[in-house]
């Protein structure tokens, strides 16, 4: 994969073929993904998702010792006004001395929709440089400064000259794409551009220490960059850290909450791992061809078997198979008999999921593993590395085959008429549109969260300890089914839940 | 020209406008925009407004043509119309409102064109042009009023004497503002009126409807929702009065006798309400006489945030609580007219206090403005300074609350570490509840 020479990435329903629209069975998707007839369908009634620039905030809300500024009408990235607070505890866990979110919105007005906002531009990152002397101006473009042809690029470039921080431009203009998940293609082609690598061509020293260059070549070949996502907790990091680091690895973690000159060096590692396709594919197939560092992108580590899976792909790497597996088989063994009450309490309990694809399909992997049972899936979008891990699950879990899949971003129309229809004892989903099926009466499990863990074998524990506590008492949504009710129109359920999906192109 | 604005207290207008639609009741915002358009502003609108929640039809479930290339190279009305043919199939409602973004406004779609196709139809349809380059949320605010005076409510000629409409609270921006409303209201009604707030408890669209029979519009502010009652005076003849946000005693009495001055009212009945009002709002605040003297609770203040509140909180800190609010930083988008308006309601106090008045909308600027009006401490042993401080302000000003070490209560926009139910500031009881959460933050870690 080679983008990076380009100013701006291509947009994943071109580069991955993204499906955005679809109802059917687990079978149905994963037969029609593999023959590549699963297309970028749309829909005659939707609903609000959000763009790639505010999830480019996922990310980049967490980078330290950044001012994002946010090229825009005063309205884009609006979400950072309830983010501060957040991003500025989780921030201080990696550094105490962390500032938090610095941001600046370039407020373009009628006016410069007609003259253009460059201007303005120049003076935000000149003020950003001199209020905060920060280590990177971070200058996300959106729609409008697009279609009037604003020309960050070359602004950028000019600036550099004058200000002491580094400059990453961000292209995440949404109305591009529907897919939100492009936005982590932009922003790791952002970071890659301008931030990885760039201090390369200082002058090797005149006598070389050979002995340093080997321990410096040792320490990189043992020497992994986990890539992490914003959703995962702290002890999550912590958990997958001490994992590799009892197979003796040294883990460097990215890119979420680390400092811009974390990135410089990050080419000089043996493997890079991710732990979520849909967020790293980007960066490590350039990671890949640009300075040939190999990488593992095949799973998330939640639930049993595929934190074993996640955990001896990397092993494998470096011929450490035999340790891992005595690891993994200590680990599994103390888990299952802490998991034992738990197990007995959510046997036959039954559960839908909701959010991307990566966790929803190994989530439902865990559940299984619990005694539940999966009545359905509802992933933001749909890709060959859905595809790849519904396969596995599909084969483990032979049932499976038969739940039901809706791919959508949000759309929680669908979610209702699903939810009513199947009436799970829990909803697992993504935060944002849980409080819908609250609503409904059924009880939510959130599918992640930044305060909780969920990944590797405490994440397993936990996610059953917790899930037992919320099924405990599920008063608050009997309360609410009660007196609440969601806004569509009582025949609606009885409709076809996919009757506002169109098909695109004929099959 | 305008400027950049460093972390803004405010979403767009578009955002304004689904704020203001998604809390009038049985009204179902239509968003035709670029696809993130609508998620973008939807936590700002929730958890940065006190967790307020996603609302009847809002958040992920709020209806939009989520437009992306092809309809910006091609033109969105077509979609358009199918979106509001498929909303009013699949979302009950009274009322389908649709706003724009700023693609959308830019390519020139005609979102009249496709709305002209519901006319006449069980539901009715209307619509705005909102998109977020036009200003920030007030502006939202205003057009979403504007599009309502002109296109909903229906013309009477007969005039209701006992009825007034009461509107300049903005929604969400206002993080009390259902609180507010109640409050307000209730200060109304024991001067005998009946009255329409649009957004607040109890209300419905049929009262906003006929709300053309109003006697009075009364406007609780002097830059929010004044050119919608220019709209609705010029369509309706209904005059209209501004007068500030009031809280507490002082603000309150000004407040009354304004309103009986403009309603006509025989001044000895708006001071026999005064009376009753002031007698039960002293009954409380005198409980905290003790505390206040044996703690020695009276502080210099900073106030941050918008034109209602910045006012309505330094009087009430000034007059009613014998503090000292030195500073009011406003943060709205204002021409010079509406500052000076502003400024002028920082005067006459009855303590004789005077606050130094700033526009500014960067939150950086906070800290300056603070030690250029107290000094700065540069360690010397005598020193007046910013001490003992309070801020009042949003979310955003912690962060300069925790680099001086003053305490902060959150009460302007975005209040994203308080949840705000029913609560409101205004009146005599809203300024009980102030007091309660100001000296709660001083008392604190007692
Ligand atoms: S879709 Fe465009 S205009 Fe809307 S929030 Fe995203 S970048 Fe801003």
């Amino acid at each position: 994969m080679d983008y990076i020479k380009e100013k701006t990435p291509p947009i994943r329903e071109e580069r991955l073929g993204a499906c955005m629209a679809f109802g059917g069975s687990c079978c149905d998707i994963s037969n029609q993904s593999k023959k590549g007839c699963l297309f970028n369908n749309n829909r005659t009634f939707s609903q609000s998702q959000g763009c790639q620039l505010t999830l480019s905030l996922a990310i980049l809300n967490t980078i330290r010792d950044s001012v994002i500024i946010v090229h825009s009408p005063i309205g884009c990235g609006a979400n950072l006004v309830a983010q501060a607070g957040v991003s500025k505890g989780y921030q201080k866990l990696r550094d105490p001395n962390a500032f938090g979110l610095r941001w600046i919105n370039t407020n373009l007005d009628e006016v410069d929709v007609i003259n253009g906002g460059e201007e303005k531009l120049r003076s935000a990152i000149l003020y950003a440089d001199r209020e905060y002397r920060p280590s990177a101006i971070i200058v996300m473009n959106s729609c409008v400064p697009a279609l009037i042809g604003d020309d960050i690029d070359t602004l950028i470039e000019e600036l550099q000259q004058q200000v002491a921080a580094r400059i990453v431009p961000v292209h995440c203009e949404g109305f591009k794409t529907r897919i939100q998940a492009t936005a982590y293609d932009a922003v790791y082609h952002g970071i890659l551009r301008t931030l990885v690598g760039i201090e390369e061509e200082e002058a090797d020293p005149v006598i070389i220490d050979e002995l340093e260059e080997l321990k410096k070549r040792y320490r990189i070949s043992r020497t992994v960059n986990v890539l992490n996502v914003s959703s995962m907790s702290r002890s999550d990091e912590q958990g997958l850290v001490k994992l590799l680091q009892s197979l003796d690895l040294n883990v460097r973690i990215l890119p979420c909450y680390a400092h811009p000159d974390d990135f410089e060096d990050s080419f000089e590692a043996a493997l890079n791992v991710s732990i979520c396709a849909t967020h790293d594919d980007y960066f490590v197939e350039h990671m890949k061809s640009k300075y040939g560092v190999p990488f593992i992108l095949r799973t998330i580590p939640i639930g049993i078997a595929n934190t074993n899976k996640w955990l001896l792909d990397i092993a494998r790497f470096f011929g450490m198979e035999e340790q891992a597996q005595k690891l993994i088989d200590s680990e599994v063994r103390e888990l299952n008999q802490a998991l034992a009450p738990y197990r007995q309490f959510l046997q036959g309990k039954t559960a839908f999921l909701g959010g991307g694809e990566i966790r929803i399909i190994t989530t439902a992997e865990l559940l299984h593993s619990l005694g539940m049972e999966v009545l359905g899936l509802r992933g933001f979008h749909f890709d060959r590395y859905g595809e790849g891990l519904l396969e596995e699950l599909m084969a483990e879990i032979p049932e499976s085959e038969k739940a039901i899949i809706n791919i959508g971003t949000g759309q929680p129309f669908e979610q209702a008429n699903l939810l009513s229809r199947y009436k799970p004892d829990v909803f697992v989903g993504h935060p944002g549109g849980n409080g819908w099926a609250n609503k409904q009466g059924i009880p939510v499990f959130p599918l992640f969260g930044q305060a909780y863990d969920y990944m590797g074998y405490v994440g397993v524990y936990e996610v059953a300890r917790r899930l037992t506590r919320t099924l405990k008492n599920t008063s608050y949504s009997q309360n609410l089914v009660k007196h609440v009710r969601l806004p569509y129109r009582q025949d609606w359920y009885a409709e076809d839940p996919f009757a506002y999906i169109k098909q695109d192109l004929a099959l | 020209m305008s400027k950049f604005v460093e972390r803004p207290r405010y979403v767009c207008s578009l955002g304004g406008a689904v704020g203001t639609i998604k809390v009038l009741p049985r009204t179902v915002p239509i968003l035709h925009a670029a696809t993130g358009c609508g998620g973008n502003v939807a936590t700002a609108l929730n958890q940065a407004a006190g967790y307020m929640g996603s609302g009847y039809c809002a958040g992920q479930a709020l209806p939009s043509t989520n437009t992306s290339e092809r309809e910006i190279v091609f033109g969105g009305e077509e979609r358009l119309s199918e979106q509001i043919a498929n909303t009013i199939k699949l979302v009950d409602g009274d009322l389908y409102f649709v706003i724009t973004g700023c693609m959308v406004d830019m390519i020139g779609d005609n979102i009249h064109n496709s709305i002209k196709q519901f006319n006449g139809g069980k539901a009715r349809v209307i619509g705005a042009e909102t998109g977020g380059f036009r200003g920030n949320y007030y502006k939202g605010y205003e057009i979403v009023l504007k599009t309502l005076f002109q296109d909903f409510v229906e013309k009477n000629p007969a005039k209701d004497k006992g009825l007034v409409n009461l509107w300049g609270v903005v929604p969400i921006q206002d993080v009390f503002w259902k609180g507010n409303l109640t409050l307000i209201k209730d200060l109304l009604v024991k001067l005998g009126y009946r009255v329409n707030t649009f957004f607040g408890e109890g209300e419905t669209l049929e009262d906003l409807q006929n709300s053309a029979a109003a006697a009075l519009n009364i406007v609780v502010s002097d830059t929010f929702g004044v050119e919608a009652a220019q709209v609705f005076e010029e369509v309706h003849s209904v005059p209209y009065i501004t007068v500030p946000f009031p809280i507490g005693d002082h603000g309150s009495q000004r407040f009354l006798r304004a309103i009986g001055n403009a309603l006509g009212i025989e001044k000895a009945f708006v001071e026999k309400v005064i009376k009753e009002e002031q007698a039960r709002y002293y009954s409380y605040f005198e409980r905290i006489a003790d505390v206040y003297s044996d703690l020695d609770l009276q502080r210099y203040a900073v106030v941050v945030g918008d034109s209602n509140y910045t006012q309505a909180l330094a009087r009430f800190l000034a007059d009613d609580l014998g503090w000292l609010p030195g500073l009011a930083v406003v943060t709205d988008f204002l021409d010079d007219e509406q500052k000076d308006t502003v400024r002028g309601q920082f005067n006459g106090y009855e303590s004789g206090i005077e606050a130094e008045v700033v526009f500014d909308t960067d939150a950086s600027n906070v800290g300056k403005y603070i030690a250029r009006h107290w000094g700065q401490s540069r360690g010397q042993r005598y020193f007046e300074g910013f001490n003992p401080g309070f801020i009042l302000g949003s979310a955003i000003d912690r962060d300069i609350a925790e680099k001086l070490g003053v305490p902060q209560l959150t009460v302007t926009y975005p209040i994203s570490n308080r949840v705000v139910l029913d609560r409101g500031y205004a009146g005599y009881s809203g300024a009980l509840r102030l007091t309660e959460d100001i000296l709660s933050v001083l008392v604190g870690n007692r």
